[in-house]
């Protein structure tokens, strides 16, 4: 790539016109805590040229630049429509420095909050992993069980696990457990189904191929079983990572005095919106982070795929 | 005793209400240490055949006896290797042989298994490969991995469905040569009793000490035919022989006389 190509982009205009932005006058009144965009700005613009320097193909940094120029662009707009022009209600729509300065300021708060939900996704979420697969495994292998158990799993699964929390939580003691329980039974469905299916259709040659090397039982199922159906294993996990976040955050909304879900009904109870937008703005980058974690570790796990 | 004894193997198929004989009363045996070629168009249940002496399948009637016990499943006792890539696609080649050596050899540990493998990687010539997967090498390289792997379990008997039928014709050959090279060994150790299926007939003839041919509708041993040719073989010496050429001559009119003669002598599409 040529300098011309690495450095001369739309970006880099839009945030130009982002600084220059700021000479306006507020008309805001109150405080509107500018520097902190700016800062949040010059962050992702140093952030855009490093990786402007360093990247190799084309089709990366416009996709970088594309995702950045829509930062940028959202980001213009809404000081426009709030701290210079005033055109939104500033109750509802807090101008995005205000944002930024309540994010920087509630640290501590939302990190906590964070590790609170990543803790009862990851319990239920690993629980439900490491119980259905072995399970599906086995039900899967074994013809008879496999076709009742599809039935059985459809039906069981076909219920959205959202109902099983009045039920949950008069049977178990806490919110916590509740929250572990639903997400358990969240995964726990799409993952046995995505394994017994996984098992029933691995090739006839693959389980021959197996056979003739004359494999026990447990080798069958986890060394050729397993890794052979670990694609539709995937899809399960992915279905229920998914359900996984909607439950959780839904569940904290409506009963926890912790997590991400409760600190976005708290404080919009309260009619502070710049934590609400706060709260929304950092359950996408969990979400985000975690889904890019999970991606990383599928497309390992089946590097051996064409 | 023979090495192997297969006694009026019957296999009946039922297949949407409608049955059909794969294989009717099959008898042949095989001695300890030969190299048998079953060879026969489609449809002869050669393939039916072998699946019987892997013991994936079971026959209807009739037995294999394999040094006098009758087969019961898989064995430790054969090696085999299909003619669609046996390997595990999620296993590099190395994973693959070593796999398969950790199913036979219980008490080895892992450095030692891979040792082997590449050992056994070595004589295919592929140790440069070792750490590929299967969807990153040709249908020939996975080939060699799989006969890799069937060798270095060192069962008495290999067992081979047209292991060479998906090749193309270049390194079919190459191959081939290979497997000879491979099964006459140096004389020091003795060779295993193979059994290998095929539809070609220079393969076969290259290969083998016995020819059995079959014939379809329903599967049965049309003849047995001894291979005259000495040991070790050379292709380029072997083809040159006057004797070479009329042996195959003899073949291809038996091959082809049993065709005609189930179509009625007709009309024959070759």
């Amino acid at each position: 790539m040529t300098v011309k190509q690495r450095y001369c982009r739309v970006v880099h205009a839009l945030f130009i016109v982002f600084l220059l932005i700021q000479f306006i006058p507020d008309k805001l009144s109150g405080e509107t805590y500018s520097s902190y965009a700016i800062w949040f700005v010059v962050g992702v613009e140093v952030l855009t040229l490093i990786f402007s320097a360093l990247i190799k193909k084309p089709v990366g940094l416009n996709l970088f630049a594309d995702i950045v120029t829509f930062i940028y662009g959202l980001l213009t707009a809404w000081v426009l429509a709030t701290a210079k022009f005033n055109l939104l209600k500033p109750a509802l729509f807090p101008p995005p420095g205000k944002v930024f300065w309540q994010a920087v300021s509630d640290y501590e708060k939302i990190f906590v909050n964070i590790q609170s939900s990543i803790g009862i996704i990851l319990q239920g979420y690993l629980l439900g992993i490491v119980i259905a697969v072995p399970l599906g495994l086995f039900l899967g292998w074994s013809a008879r069980l496999g076709s009742a158990a599809t039935y059985v799993s459809k039906f069981l699964g076909a219920i959205p696990p959202i109902v099983y929390i009045p039920y949950g939580i008069a049977l178990l003691p806490t919110f916590r457990s509740v929250s572990v329980f639903v997400i358990f039974l969240a995964t726990f469905w799409p993952v046995l189904g995505g394994t017994m299916s996984g098992v029933m259709n691995v090739e006839k040659k693959t389980i021959d191929s197996a056979k003739v090397l004359n494999v026990s039982r447990l080798t069958m199922l986890f060394s050729i079983m397993l890794p052979a159906s670990l694609q539709q294993i995937f899809i399960g996990c992915n279905q229920g990572l998914t359900v996984s976040f909607v439950l959780l955050t839904s569940a904290e909304m409506i009963g926890a005095q912790s997590g991400l879900g409760y600190y976005i009904k708290n404080y919009s109870d309260f009619g502070d919106y710049t934590r609400t937008i706060v709260g929304l703005i950092v359950v996408g980058i969990v979400i985000v982070f975690i889904s890019f974690i999970f991606n990383r570790i599928q497309k390992f796990l089946l590097r051996w795929k064409v | 005793m023979s090495k192997i004894e297969i006694k009026n193997l019957t296999v009946d198929y039922t297949e949407k209400k409608k049955s059909f004989t794969a294989l009717k009363d099959v008898s042949f045996s095989i001695e300890e240490g030969e190299f048998v070629s079953v060879i026969g168009s489609s449809g002869c249940g050669k393939s039916t055949l072998l699946s019987i002496l892997e013991g994936i399948n079971t026959p209807t009637d009739g037995k294999i006896l394999i040094d006098g016990e009758p087969i019961r499943g898989t064995g430790t006792n054969r090696g085999v290797v299909f003619q669609h890539y046996s390997l595990f696609p999620w296993m590099t080649a190395r994973k693959n042989v070593a796999f398969g050596i950790k199913q036979v050899y219980k008490g080895v540990n892992r450095a030692e298994r891979l040792k082997i493998a590449d050992e056994f990687l070595g004589k295919v010539g592929l140790e440069q490969f070792r750490n590929k997967y299967p969807s990153q090498l040709s249908g020939g390289m996975q080939q060699r991995v799989a006969i890799a792997r069937a060798l270095a379990m060192d069962t008495d008997i290999l067992l081979m469905d047209e292991p060479f039928g998906a090749i193309d014709a270049k390194n079919r050959t190459i191959l081939q040569e290979l497997l000879l090279e491979l099964w006459e060994g140096d004389g020091t150790k003795a060779r295993k009793t193979v059994v290998f299926v095929t539809h070609d007939i220079d393969e076969a003839i290259l290969l083998s000490d016995k020819i059995v041919m079959m014939t379809a509708n329903p599967g049965r041993v049309y003849q047995e035919i001894e291979v005259p040719f000495d040991r070790p073989r050379n292709r380029a010496n072997l083809v040159q022989t006057k004797e070479y050429n009329k042996f195959r001559n003899k073949l291809l009119a038996l091959f082809y006389s049993d065709i005609a003669e189930k179509i009625g002598g007709e009309e024959v599409v070759l």
